[in-house]
């Protein structure tokens, strides 16, 4: 005999192969207790939930929860068992005299759920602050990283200058000898004829063990690296879906981390978008001195980067508009625009250039 | 001189017609929602139904027969926003109905959550109708479901949803925008696709264009197999 434990807002179900309900624990009526409840049964086992599992084992009923969580042996969620309760709930719970009628069930549906998505909401707000400390943390890995290939590159080049020169790549660099160490045991066809003619000097494995650990932790700062910007992709598209997708996520965070936070840059007018990140130029502008900037953290957009010089002002206006439209959606709104946005922007970019010839 | 009532019955349950726009009653006295007109007749306070601020307002305007709503029902909303339309819907089914609103965008539920408190009816969930999972624990079987989400997956979303939670034989009701779901293609061909896909699986009962209320929507209603 086997019996399924389903956890709902009035209580905690077990019911049988034959949708018998075997046992039964009620909650609180206090929508706030319930919805409390509900969230932490999501992630661990309740205290009514382990008391029915107990007496189950004891009439030598073998328990299968609901959903997978902390301490949970069996569990296959959406089965048909806690579909039929699910289903039957408003019923059951009428039944079991817990609930009046109809409109006291709504009533405290309604109260529990009330909760149960203030909760969520008290977490989703600041969802952007962390993204801004993910993307700060990519600038420090960045200058981390640069530093510590610097030294590698230097350190190994006593060894094996030729090196520098045909590996540009930093990772690259860091993984061959990382992988490698002495400069003979070099397995890279484009290194081999330079190795034997090396002008370094000879060096001991224990002089080169030490080289390939900051190689190898070189390597373990770029995946890192990678971890946080899939990180900040996947927060982005949940956050704020029209703007990274105009922007592209790295920039998007960029200027979000610049602005402070979403609901600023929503705040923001579109020229002072993009001028996000050109405070100084345009401080130095202010006090005479150079030219007024006319862009900032959005020169590195693709489209800005693929202009003749002479139209990227233009074009700097025309993005920054259309950013500042999209986080305003992102804010305020929700509504996913940015497939139409895109092309839109796409096309008046190509209007600016054709005009120019 | 004869005093004409200013609101009458429209042929749809729950549904009023003030100078030439609908309204619906108030469920709540004296609440607006989104800064919509009130209209007062023999002590009852009607709510006017902006049909360019809602897009069902705007199907009836546009000549829509059939509107499945009535008093008591259960409804299952994806995309629900702030509440605009779905306070409409809250007045039509009246604090014996019960609308399931999703959202995944928390800052309208924010707005949306104090509109539910006021109103009793509407169970706000902070979910992606995507996964229809998350959201099984706080959803029972309704008997329409309404999706008015403008993603380009809006179709699927609609199918999987009604598969787990509409009865049988119950309603479903879709705002598809053209744009959301190819952007390159001419509204006429991405509707006849987007209803071939939806036969499948419904019996199309009516449908209308909302131009010029919303551009490149068409409203359908549904009923399952
Ligand atoms: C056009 S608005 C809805 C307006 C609302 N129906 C009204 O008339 O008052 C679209 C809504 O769908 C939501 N949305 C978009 N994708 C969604 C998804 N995958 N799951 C749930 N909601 C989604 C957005 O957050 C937005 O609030």
């Amino acid at each position: 005999m086997r019996a399924y434990i389903v956890t709902t807002l009035v209580g905690v179900f077990a019911i049988d192969e034959n949708k018998k309900i075997v046992e039964f624990s009620a909650f609180s009526r206090n929508p706030k207790e319930v919805a409390e409840k509900l969230k932490r049964s999501e992630i661990e086992i309740l205290p009514e939930e382990k008391e029915i599992a107990g007496r189950l084992g004891r009439k030598k009923i073998f328990v299968i929860f609901s959903n997978r969580k902390e301490g949970v042996k069996h569990a296959e969620p959406g089965n048909e068992f806690e579909n039929y309760v699910r289903e039957n709930l408003r019923k059951l719970a009428i039944q079991k005299g817990l609930i009046k009628d109809d409109a006291e069930y709504n009533k405290f549906l309604t109260q529990a759920n009330l909760e149960l998505t203030k909760v969520k909401i008290k977490k989703a707000v600041g969802a952007d602050h962390l993204v801004i400390h993910a993307i700060n943390s990519i600038d420090e890995l960045d200058k981390s990283i640069n530093i510590l290939v610097e030294r590698l590159r230097e350190w190994y080049g006593l060894h094996f200058p030729e090196m520098d020169k045909i590996i540009s790549n930093h990772e690259k660099f860091a993984a061959l000898v990382g992988k490698f160490g002495t400069r003979e045991k070099m397995d890279e066809e484009e290194l081999k004829q330079f190795s034997e003619q090396s002008m370094g000097i000879d060096i001991e494995d224990e002089d080169v063990k030490v080289i390939q650990d900051i190689a190898n932790q070189i390597l373990q700062l770029y995946k890192l690296r990678e971890k946080i910007s899939t990180y900040i992709e996947k927060s982005l598209k949940k956050i704020a879906p029209n703007f990274s997708e105009l922007a592209g996520s790295q920039l998007a965070a960029k200027l979000i981390a610049k602005s402070g936070g979403l609901d600023r840059l929503a705040r923001m007018p579109s020229s002072t978008i993009q001028l996000l990140g050109a405070e100084k130029a345009l401080f130095r502008f202010l006090h005479g001195h150079g030219k007024s900037p006319r862009h900032g953290l959005i020169f590195s957009h693709p489209l800005i980067q693929n202009a003749p010089d002479s139209e990227r002002g233009k074009i700097a206006r025309t993005l920054a508009a259309k950013l500042s439209i999209a986080a305003k959606l992102d804010f305020y709104n929700g509504e996913y625009k940015a497939p139409q946005m895109k092309k839109e922007l796409e096309e008046r970019v190509k209007e600016i250039l054709s005009s120019k010839k | 001189m004869i005093n004409l009532p200013k609101v009458k019955e429209s042929k749809l349950e729950g549904i009023f017609i003030t100078d030439g726009k609908f309204a619906t009653k108030n469920l709540i006295l004296g609440e607006k929602v989104y800064g919509e007109q009130f209209v007062k007749e023999e002590n009852i306070e009607y709510r006017v139904w902006d049909f360019y601020r809602s897009k069902p307002a705007a199907a009836l305007k546009k000549g829509l027969k059939i509107f499945p709503l009535k008093l008591g029902m259960k409804i299952l909303y994806l995309g629900i926003a702030s509440g605009t339309t779905a306070s409409h819907f809250s007045d039509i089914i009246g604090s014996g109905g019960i609308i399931y609103g999703v959202d995944v965008a928390e800052r309208v539920l924010r707005d949306l959550v104090r509109v539910a408190e006021k109103r009793g009816n509407i169970v706000p969930i902070l979910a992606d109708a995507r996964k229809p999972e998350e959201y099984a624990s706080s959803v029972e079987k309704v008997d329409l479901v309404y999706e008015d989400v403008a993603s380009d997956d809006q179709i699927p979303i609609m199918i999987r949803n009604c598969e787990k939670f509409l009865k049988e034989g119950g309603y479903a009701m879709i705002a598809i925008k053209s744009q959301s779901i190819d952007v390159t293609k001419p509204p006429k061909e991405v509707y006849k696709q987007a209803l071939a896909e939806l036969e499948k699986h419904f019996e199309i009962l009516d449908k209308v264009e909302l131009d010029p209320y919303e551009k490149h929507h068409l409203f359908v209603v549904m009923k399952f197999k």
